[in-house]
């Protein structure tokens, strides 16, 4: 490594150095101001725009897939940076006017500090194609939420989501660790092209890459909450203050996703042809055991959902069949799939956080989240009620809006790879789905409003973040061209 | 034929069954007569106070971590000693970026009082058993 090199380098990160840089700044400045907060956020913002230019400006100069020892740089990679930066700005608004951030609002500098750090830790997941970096930064975004959702540590449920979301990180982390260090002593290296080579060129000892590769899922699977490693989200979606669990569910399982994609279609691909149909090697068979986990998360996470009163965990258990079909997307191994999944996730992160934020604004209101609490509600406070209509509607997949396409394209790519069976049981699941996002909108609207009823009342500056989540939805619902273009230009830069 | 593994194998049987026998050895050997005194709690010859199971004060945990960060550092800092030199600037700047983030680390501690050991609260002497003000003057 020469200088010229490291100064290459140095331009390839410009995302990651801005990130680094904004989280040092918030530090110093809240060790300045010690008392004074209010700068903070500001700090936080003007760090995801200068993040901001600095990535969409090498999406512009970045035509092929630049590979520098452990980092890729390729506008999938930047993709899935443009979707975390936005949500980042969303989840720092709804920080603005959350109630229980504003309870401690002492410690707001660790808060956005650790924020940052997630980011930086997504960052070099999205970009990383070497299993140690990807490691990495999949403990540093890790640690830095196991303290976010244990952030109002006062209130026993938040410490409790805390040390679940720990015990179960160490131990997936720590499989995936050692699937990755059996993967080594097979192969030889860590670097994904590397070891795609030998996977490649020699068959290897068959029982022990398959040994390797489901520890490595586990590590990919806890991020994501693909079933059996499911069982810390709704605990820790119902303990950790409702900013957290929006920016948990959609930025980091985003992450999540890309470490997947990038492991299984650099690591494991065989052939790559013309028409975006992939080939998996085939000593491990990755799509037998993505359907059946995708199968299984989405049936686990939607037939839980019926039972749950908690709004807040109702929504853990929609995010997790949520990555089940998205793992759909993911497994059919051709291009289609994946701009379905990039698609996908652009649409579940607006309905998402749309969704989180309306329960935080209702939560800040009547203290709870539970289901009883919203009987009525859509008469005394109609704009909220409207809004929370929208998104629960789209994420069922409903027509008139984004969800519908998300999963259109889903279903498409899963037909076009002649997986009908599949298809159909994501289909069924879709109409279980419907059953409890209804379930709200009855307590909402088919319950009249009595005396008790609480009347929520948004200010402006939540209206207008909170039509910026809504409208792209109804909007993006019938016109979706801009969307589907970015993605496709997106993919058309993987680095393979 | 023994793989390189094999070789490590045979020294963990064998550090096992070293100790192993050694303990069988001596208890076979070896008088047992315990009195109360023998079968106390060693603490340097002092006669034991308590129970061993004490809570310790948190802060020395933080003290461990500000220990640890700097023992870190100790660790990266040699290796990068000794080869900054053969990358030019960016190797010494690599280096001055760890230490400065380094020592923001320190500040950040300082500031936040963590530094401090808990201090004492200053208790104001109170007398409680004062003649009154009022029964003097009825005396006099």
């Amino acid at each position: 490594m020469d200088m010229t090199n490291l100064s290459e380098l140095v331009g390839l990160l410009t995302p990651e150095i801005s990130v680094s840089l904004f989280l040092v700044a918030i530090v110093i400045f809240d060790l300045i101001f010690n008392k004074d907060k209010k700068i903070l956020p500001f700090i936080a913002l003007a760090g995801v725009a200068v993040t901001l230019f600095f990535v969409v400006s090498q999406y512009g100069e970045i035509a092929e897939p630049i590979k520098s020892g452990m980092i890729t740089v390729d506008k999938f990679g930047l993709y899935f940076k443009v979707l975390i930066l936005i949500s980042t700005v969303f989840v720092i608004f709804f920080t603005l006017s959350s109630d229980e951030i504003k309870a401690s609002a002492d410690r707001l500098g660790e808060y956005y500090t650790l924020m940052f750090g997630m980011m930086l830790g997504m960052f070099m997941l999205v970009t990383a194609t070497d299993l140690i970096l990807i490691y990495l930064s999949l403990e540093l975004l890790s640690l830095s939420s196991y303290v976010l959702a244990g952030f109002t540590k006062l209130r026993s449920r938040s410490s409790e989501a805390a040390l679940k979301y720990i015990l179960y990180g160490a131990v997936s982390s720590g499989l995936m660790l050692f699937g990755i260090s059996l993967i080594y002593g097979l192969t030889g290296s860590t670097n994904l092209y590397a070891i795609n080579d030998y996977l490649l060129s020699s068959n290897g000892n068959v029982v022990i890459l398959a040994l390797a590769s489901v520890m490595i899922f586990a590590g990919i699977g806890y991020k994501i909450s693909a079933a059996p490693f499911h069982f810390w989200t709704p605990d820790v979606y119902e303990g950790a203050p409702i900013t957290i669990t929006a920016y948990l569910s959609v930025a980091s399982k985003a992450a999540g996703f890309a470490m997947l994609v990038r492991i299984l279609y650099i690591g494991y691909v065989s052939v790559s042809d013309a028409t975006g149909h992939w080939t998996v090697i085939e000593a491990f068979d990755w799509q037998m055991l993505l359907i059946v986990i995708s199968i299984f998360t989405m049936t686990l996470g939607n037939f839980t959902a019926l039972w749950q009163d908690n709004l807040k965990r109702m929504l853990a258990y929609s995010s997790i069949a949520h990555a089940g079909y998205l793992l759909l997307g993911v497994l059919v191994l051709s291009n289609q799939g994946l701009i379905a999944v990039l698609i996908y996730f652009f649409f579940y992160m607006l309905m998402n956080l749309g969704a989180f934020y309306i329960v935080m604004l209702i939560a800040n209101k009547t203290g709870s989240e539970n289901i009883n609490e919203y009987d009525g509600l859509g008469y005394t406070s109609p704009f909220l009620g409207v809004a929370l209509t929208i998104c629960l509607i789209s994420l069922t997949g409903l027509p008139p809006t984004a969800g519908f396409i998300g999963k259109l394209y889903i279903f498409i790519a899963l037909v076009d790879a002649k997986m009908i069976a599949v298809a159909v049981i994501a289909l069924l699941n879709s109409v279980v789905s419907l059953y409890y996002y209804v379930r709200v909108l009855k307590h909402m609207f088919l319950t009249k409003a009595t005396e008790t009823t609480p009347v929520v009342k948004a200010s402006s500056f939540e209206k207008i973040v909170l039509l910026a989540l809504v409208i792209p939805i109804l909007v993006f619902g019938v016109y979706f061209e801009p969307i589907i273009n970015f993605a496709k230009n997106s993919l058309a830069g993987f680095g393979l | 034929m023994l793989t390189e593994f094999g070789k490590i194998f045979i020294f963990i049987l064998v550090a096992i069954l070293f100790v192993l026998i050694a303990f069988v050895m001596a208890k076979l050997v070896r008088p047992s007569r315990p009195t109360y005194e023998k079968s106390t709690i060693y603490e340097c010859g002092e006669e034991p106070i308590g129970s061993p199971w004490v809570q310790f004060n948190i802060r020395f945990y933080v003290v461990a971590l500000i220990f640890l960060i700097f023992d870190v550092e100790i660790v990266l800092l040699f290796p990068w000693a000794l080869s900054y030199q053969d990358y030019g600037f960016y190797g010494f700047a690599v280096g001055i970026i760890f230490l400065v983030v380094l020592g923001i680390g320190m500040a950040y501690e300082w500031r936040k009082g963590d530094l401090e050991w808990a201090r004492p609260k200053i208790q104001v002497p109170v007398l409680n058993n004062l003649i009154k003000r009022s029964e003097v003057k009825s005396e006099s």
